[in-house]
């Protein structure tokens, strides 16, 4: 039984598209009674039963007023979840373990506020953990959403579900989505991963011509993003600041950067053959903390991995092509 | 005192509003509760409605204070305790009324163990039960009113517990439940009026109706004391024309032949005859009797014909009167044809008659002395029995006899008592006193009980018989003449108005005093109206009842001839019982297509330029351009002459000037029609 339920979700999540946004109608949310909403026809059977045996007029009024309340509440229920509009924040990267939290905006494009609305990740039979949130009319409300720790790498978000047992719990009113949106997952950091290893010089290939590094620079020129701090020639900046307008908005254009053969001449190649870890797993933890040391510290770094390479430079976009190769790999 | 009052309830709902959400929904529960199970307190054994104010009081203790519940073991004893009690008060704990006992204390218990969800929801239910409960006793418009506060309250609950974030007011969860009774109610209406109404499907365990008084089968002198103080109503009764004056307003119920000396029952086996005759105008009316738990219907004397009365089968007593196959227990509504002018029983002289001057021996000698004396009376030697009725009414007249409700204990000789020493009494005294008499000069004589008078309700034009007009009066057997001109017959004899006139011919009653408000209520409006004979009150008992029987008529007396009498109205030439699912099927479908319907509107867009553009978007997509909806009509005009190429132009055209429609300042072209009718005349793009 539990295995032909389990074909059956899996079966019926396959089906559904792929979004982020989705504007609940009639379509998609679904009702069922709850076992509450059984033991409800169950009562109103009995005092029916009642109603017919004892001859009570009254009896059958108090019977069908609750029936027909009932059934009033089924559409409530319905409407309490139609007429919202998921939308899914894109989440952020983690590093494992931690668990992925993300964010739901749920929009109510109806005039009558929505109440107890609640969201979980599809699936989990009996272990959801569900966020409940009403939503205004014409408002909007955020709920987080988390899904337990997953393993490295590029995973779509889980499959969501948003329920509402409102107003008296004998209808489950849901929905699900399945969110086209992906979230990255590195690597662990390796806590007191050791020093970054050594520069190699440029070139280090046998066809070059080694040059080596005199310390001396080329000439000046504007900074770049992701140049090294100590190649900063504060002296000159100093001096470029000091005839500055103070309320020049940007002053990083005027920071000037050495332009040296030094460090175009040493690279610093993160490299997975070159962690002294057995472990392939180490390794990737390592590589990702001296990644993120690199990054920190403001360095130029490449990532060299048995099955590809990225070519040294350094910023935000290039830590994170690091980290998703890692995370990739 | 009202400012007071205000003020007290605003604090109340302020420092509810400020305890936290658990215990301000608990404490709301509890009061819901408490609505429900009030009504039914004089039902319930004293033990009973003192444990469970006492666990409700604990339990709202609890909650106020925030304090965690007691445990299992606590619950478990107080049930133990419960149902032994129930055992012991009930010796049983199946029948209707311990079922009720315990449904109620299981309730309150149940608010001890609000643990999960579960047990709210079974608190709910149970809720259920209890109202539906209060119906076995009173199904009145006050009961009424009263379940439908209480349920509006526990759907208010029960709406709350389903709004599990923050500390929502509980007015918000009242309005929710309000529109789910409200929407709710047509469904009501419908059910109620269609459901096929099914006879019990089983017997169900109740026993008699407590606490309803009415006539009962037998009469040990004392008894219809009682009754004169309860001023509940029997029947209401409809009369097609002019209602009959109030003192030949006789309805009959038990007639009462044997008597030992203490007690008047019925005779065990009278198999005789009616031989009933009517002359005269009969008189159509129809009643509403209260139930009364007996298998009785009252009729005027005398119906010759079977009241209509669906569902129960009728016959007819030789005594004249009319029985059901099954007691009386719901409120039902009958048509009836009396005859004032009848006469029946046998018409000679026979031995049946014999029964009706048995006396028993060694009671009342002085009684039996007085009838010797009458008979040696030379005029009353040979009278017939008239004669020696008006005699005995003649000397109830002018003997100082009074009619009181407060006679006192009677001894073993009631009719010498009567005669002789008290002087005083009411009808089942005078009545007894007299049949006694009557039968010692050995003329047949036996008491009638029913209800005899009433009122008229100016405000809705019912008569209206309370418990307070049950009487008893006589029958004399008065023999043919011996010509044969008349025959044999049984006549009725009231000895009471010979005593106390107004108890028959006006409305005058002796009033008790009805308990210490109605008291001190009257005698203000004696005080302030100076007792110039209008008295608002009555008139406002008036109306009340009006309403009520308006109640009656409409709500509880709505029967499957009634529900039938419906079907006919709507065109059925012979409707049944499975005419009645199809009209409610019929309905349902109706509904449900309705909402299809509304379903689809709902889904459609609106918007007519949407529409349009839409329309236009599907033809190209079949003419092979295919575009996402969120493209605008520029752009779409310029995709479709990049497809199309100059045979598109026109469509181009359309579209620029459909998007002008909508975006262009004051254009003042709101002209959808022209643009679809151009659409349609416009020569279309081809490839």
């Amino acid at each position: 039984m539990g295995f032909i339920r389990r074909r059956f979700q899996q079966w019926f999540e396959a089906r559904l598209p792929l979004t982020d946004s989705m504007l609940l109608n009639q379509r998609n949310v679904y009702i069922l009674p709850t076992k509450a909403g059984w033991m409800m026809v169950v009562t109103l059977l009995v005092l029916l039963v009642a109603s017919i045996n004892y001859q009570l007029n009254l009896g059958y009024l108090l019977t069908f007023l609750i029936c027909g309340s009932v059934l009033v509440g089924m559409h409530i229920g319905h409407a309490n979840l139609r007429k919202i509009a998921i939308n899914i924040i894109a989440p952020q990267a983690y590093f494992t373990p931690a668990t992925i939290n993300f964010e739901v905006v749920l929009n109510n494009t109806d005039k009558t506020s929505k109440h107890g609305v609640g969201m979980s990740v599809f699936n989990k039979d009996g272990h959801a953990h569900w966020t409940w949130a009403d939503v205004p009319a014409l408002g909007s409300s955020t709920v987080q959403i988390a899904d337990q720790p997953m393993p490295r790498g590029k995973h779509r978000l889980p499959t969501l579900t948003a329920e509402t047992r409102f107003p008296m719990g004998t209808f489950r009113v849901w929905t699900v989505m399945r969110p086209a949106m992906h979230v990255w997952v590195y690597p662990a950091i390796e806590p007191n991963a050791p020093a970054l290893p050594a520069g190699e010089p440029l070139c280090g290939d046998a066809k070059h011509v080694m040059t080596k590094a005199t310390g001396e620079f080329d000439g000046i020129r504007a900074y770049r993003r992701g140049d090294p701090m100590k190649h900063i020639v504060w002296k000159k900046v100093a001096k470029t600041w000091a005839s500055m307008d103070a309320n020049d908005p940007s002053p990083c254009v005027n920071l000037i950067s050495r332009d040296t053969q030094h460090a175009a001449a040493q690279e610093l190649w993160l490299d997975f053959a070159r962690t002294g870890c057995a472990d392939a797993e180490a390794s990737l933890s390592r590589l990702c903390a001296w990644v993120v040391q690199a990054e920190s510290l403001g360095l130029v770094y490449g990532l060299r991995l048995p099955t590809s390479e990225i070519a040294p430079a350094c910023g935000e976009a290039h830590l994170q092509q690091c980290l998703q190769a890692l995370a990739l790999y | 005192m009202t400012k007071f009052n205000n003020t007290l309830t605003n604090t109340f709902i302020y420092t509810l509003n400020h305890l936290p959400r658990d215990s301000r929904d608990t404490l709301f529960l509890l009061l819901v509760i408490t609505t429900v199970v009030l009504p039914q307190v004089a039902h319930l054994p004293l033990w009973c409605s003192g444990l469970v104010a006492g666990v409700l009081v604990w339990r709202g203790m609890l909650a106020w204070q925030s304090k965690s519940l007691p445990s299992r073991w606590w619950l478990v004893s107080l049930l133990v305790v419960a149902v032994a009690a129930t055992l012991a008060t009930h010796k049983t704990i199946l029948g209707r009324d311990a079922g009720v006992t315990l449904l109620v204390i299981l309730l309150a218990l149940k608010t001890l163990e609000l643990r999960a969800q579960r047990d709210a929801f079974v608190v709910f239910f149970l809720g259920f039960f209890c109202m539906l409960s209060n119906f076995l006793f009173s199904q009145s418009l006050l009961t009424a009113f009263a379940m439908l506060v209480a349920l509006m309250g526990l759907l208010t609950a029960l709406v709350n517990a389903h709004m599990p974030v923050g500390k929502p007011p509980l007015m918000a969860a009242a309005k929710i439940a309000g529109k789910m009774a409200l929407f709710g109610a047509p469904v009501m209406v419908v059910l109620f009026m269609l459901f096929p109404r099914l006879a019990p499907l089983w017997g169900m365990p109740g026993g008699p109706l407590q606490g309803k008084s009415g006539l009962s089968a037998n009469m040990r002198v004392g008894t219809i004391a009682n009754l004169v103080l309860d001023d509940s109503i029997a029947m209401r009764i409809k009369f097609e024309e002019k209602p009959p004056a109030s003192k030949d307003v006789y309805l009959r119920g038990p007639v009462l032949s044997s008597f030992d000396g203490r007690e008047w029952l019925p005779l065990k086996n009278s198999g005789e005859a009616s031989h009933l005759k009517v002359s005269g105008q009969p008189v159509n009316y129809e009643v509403t009797l209260e139930p009364n738990n007996k298998p009785w219907l009252f009729a005027l004397d005398a119906a010759v014909t079977a009241p209509a009365l669906a569902g129960y089968e009728l016959r007819m007593t030789p005594d004249l009167q009319w029985l059901a196959n099954r007691p009386i227990t719901e409120l039902v509504r009958y048509k009836a044809q009396s005859h004032t002018r009848f006469s029946y029983g046998p018409e000679k002289q026979e031995l049946s008659l014999q029964d009706y001057v048995d006396l028993p021996a060694s009671y009342n000698p002085r009684t039996l002395q007085l009838a010797a004396d009458i008979r040696r009376d030379a005029r009353f030697a040979q009278a017939d029995a008239a004669t020696l009725a008006g005699e005995v009414m003649q000397k109830l007249r002018t003997g100082g006899y009074e009619y009181t409700l407060e006679p006192g204990e009677y001894g073993d000789n009631t009719a010498d008592e009567f005669w002789f020493d008290r002087k005083a009494g009411f009808c089942e005294h005078i009545a007894s006193a007299f049949v006694v008499l009557m039968r010692a000069m050995d003329v047949p004589a036996r008491i009638v009980t029913g209800y005899q008078g009433g009122e008229f309700n100016a405000v809705d034009g019912y008569w209206v018989v309370r418990q307070s007009d049950a009487h008893a009066w006589a029958e004399v057997w008065q023999a043919g003449k011996q010509d044969g001109t008349t025959v044999g017959s049984w006549i009725r004899v009231d000895p009471t108005s010979a005593v106390a006139p107004q108890r028959i011919d006006s409305m005058q009653r002796l009033t008790a005093p009805s308990g210490v408000f109605g008291g001190a209520m009257a005698s203000l409006w004696t005080s302030t109206l100076g007792g110039n004979g209008y008295n608002p009150l009555l008139q406002l008992r008036a109306v009340w009842e009006a309403v009520n029987n308006t109640w009656n008529q409409r709500v509880l007396n709505y029967t499957q001839a009634k529900q039938l009498n419906l079907l006919k109205n709507l065109g059925f030439s012979s409707p049944s019982w499975a005419d009645l699912s199809y009209v409610l099927i019929a309905i349902i479908v109706a509904v449900s297509l309705l909402g299809i319907a509304w379903t689809t509107w709902d889904k459609r867009q609106h918007d007519p330029w949407l529409r349009l553009l839409a329309s236009v978007r599907t033809r190209l997509a079949k003419a092979g351009l295919t575009s996402s909806a969120s493209i605008p009509p520029r752009e779409l005009a310029r995709i479709s002459v990049d497809h199309f190429g100059d045979s598109a132009q026109p469509l181009a055209a359309w579209l620029i000037q459909l998007e002008e429609l909508r975006y262009r300042a004051n254009t003042g072209n709101t002209d959808i029609a022209g643009m679809m009718s151009r659409l349609k005349s416009m020569a279309w793009p081809v490839k």
